[in-house]
């Protein structure tokens, strides 16, 4: 029961961050906007497919494969924007710490890979390993430092919720799964903060 | 028993015949009216065989395994399209909307062979609301397109983000439809609303097609 709740809290807040992104790409015709929007969307598509398959049918999808496709879109959407908000021939800094975001991704890949699909995960690494890759590079970046800071809290967030996913069963406020769903939860505006400051750059 | 294809055949014959005396965009329209109907036709053939190979019982199929296969191949006669022949992008949006309310189209008429046509108000709504979901998805995929045109590199990845994001707008609006009472009216309501809110207040602003 908790996990509904929380799941019904967190739609609530990308409902609230959609209303603002779709407000902003309205008026400010920027792309960052739309971006954000479809990052948003595609996140609370997922959980409302979930949640509806849990309050319609009882259980959770036969299949996972469709929330799964959701949550990948979301991700490449926020790769996105982190490309467009920084200069496409962004050269300057070492990649030994970038390069190590990306093998630490893959690394948990194949530690996840201990209790689900090999498909999926290996698919989640590779995301996570570029999204970690492009936000420590442009960490230097003063266009898109908050984005970059915004992605790797993020990131460290997805990881916190999965390992305690897979150490942790009971329903109860007791796992921390729920923190840190919560956490990723309140993270989730953050994005708006960070959008806003690289538009303004 | 419903012998989809030969619906396919009666209904496409005429748009094939007037294809070949057509010219310019006119015609390339009706090609992908045609291309959404034949995808529609394919769609209905895998599903079918997915659903069979992978055990999963008819309500299931309709939100895990029919979004799926059908997102997909609608997108299909587009990616060929921009692959083969490089159009604009006002060239590729029409292609996506006209594929997108092709599909839809075919969609209804096999709807209407299985349920029949004596309730107004169920066609009203059933036209509408998956017409709505398609023309939206189409919308989406299309703005989408435009929005990410000067991007090489990741044009592929936004693509199949876009792709990922549709399926799960229709998985969502197929289990909401399935329901009754509110929830069915909701969901079938969704798309429209949402068509609607872009043409009366974002298309005009950001200008995009």
């Amino acid at each position: 029961m908790i996990e509904t709740y929380e799941n019904i809290l967190q739609i609530a807040v990308l409902a609230g961050c959609i209303l603002v992104t779709v407000i902003r790409s309205v008026e400010r015709k920027s792309s960052l906007w739309t971006i954000l929007t479809l990052f948003y969307g595609s996140w609370m598509l997922g959980d409302i497919y979930w949640l509806a398959c849990l309050a319609f049918y009882g259980m959770t999808p036969q299949i996972s494969v469709v929330s799964d496709l959701s949550w990948y879109a979301s991700y490449i959407f926020l790769y996105m924007l982190l490309r467009r908000a920084s200069p496409p021939d962004l050269t300057s800094g070492t990649k030994g710490l970038p390069l190590a975001g990306s093998i630490f991704a893959l690394g948990m890949g194949l530690f996840f890979m201990h209790w689900g699909e090999i498909l999926s995960n290996l698919i989640y690494a590779g995301l996570f390993g570029l999204l970690l890759y492009a936000a420590i590079t442009r960490l230097q970046e003063r266009r898109a430092v908050c984005l970059s800071v915004g992605i790797l809290v993020f990131c460290f967030l997805e990881y916190g919720l999965w390992l305690s996913s897979c150490f942790w069963k009971s329903d109860t406020a007791a796992n921390p799964y729920y923190w840190f769903d919560l956490l990723l939860t309140a993270c989730l505006p953050f994005f708006l903060f960070a959008t806003h400051k690289a538009v303004k750059e | 028993m419903n012998y989809i294809e030969n619906i396919y055949v009666c209904l496409a014959a005429p748009l094939i015949l007037a294809v070949l005396y057509l010219r310019g965009s006119s015609r390339r329209a009706l090609i992908f009216l045609l291309a959404g109907m034949t995808t529609c036709l394919l769609s209905a053939y895998i599903s079918a065989f997915a659903t069979g190979a992978l055990g999963v019982d008819f309500a299931a199929a309709s939100y895990e395994i029919a979004p799926v296969v059908e997102e997909c191949m609608k997108l299909l006669p587009i990616l060929f399209y921009l692959i083969v022949f490089t159009p604009g992008p006002k060239e590729a949006i029409s292609g996506v909307l006209m594929t997108a309310a092709g599909f839809a189209t075919f969609e209804n008429v096999c709807f209407l062979t299985d349920y029949g046509t004596s309730n107004l108000l169920r066609m009203v709504i059933r036209g509408f609301g998956t017409g709505a979901m398609h023309v939206a998805c189409g919308v989406v995929v299309a703005a989408g397109l435009l929005l990410l045109w000067d991007m090489i590199l990741p044009r592929a990845f936004g693509t199949f983000a876009l792709l990922c994001f549709v399926i799960t707008f229709h998985a969502v609006f197929n289990i909401f439809v399935s329901q009754t009472g509110p929830v069915f009216w909701i969901g079938s309501s969704i798309p429209m609303t949402l068509l609607l809110g872009y043409l009366l207040f974002i298309r005009k602003r950001i200008r995009l097609f």
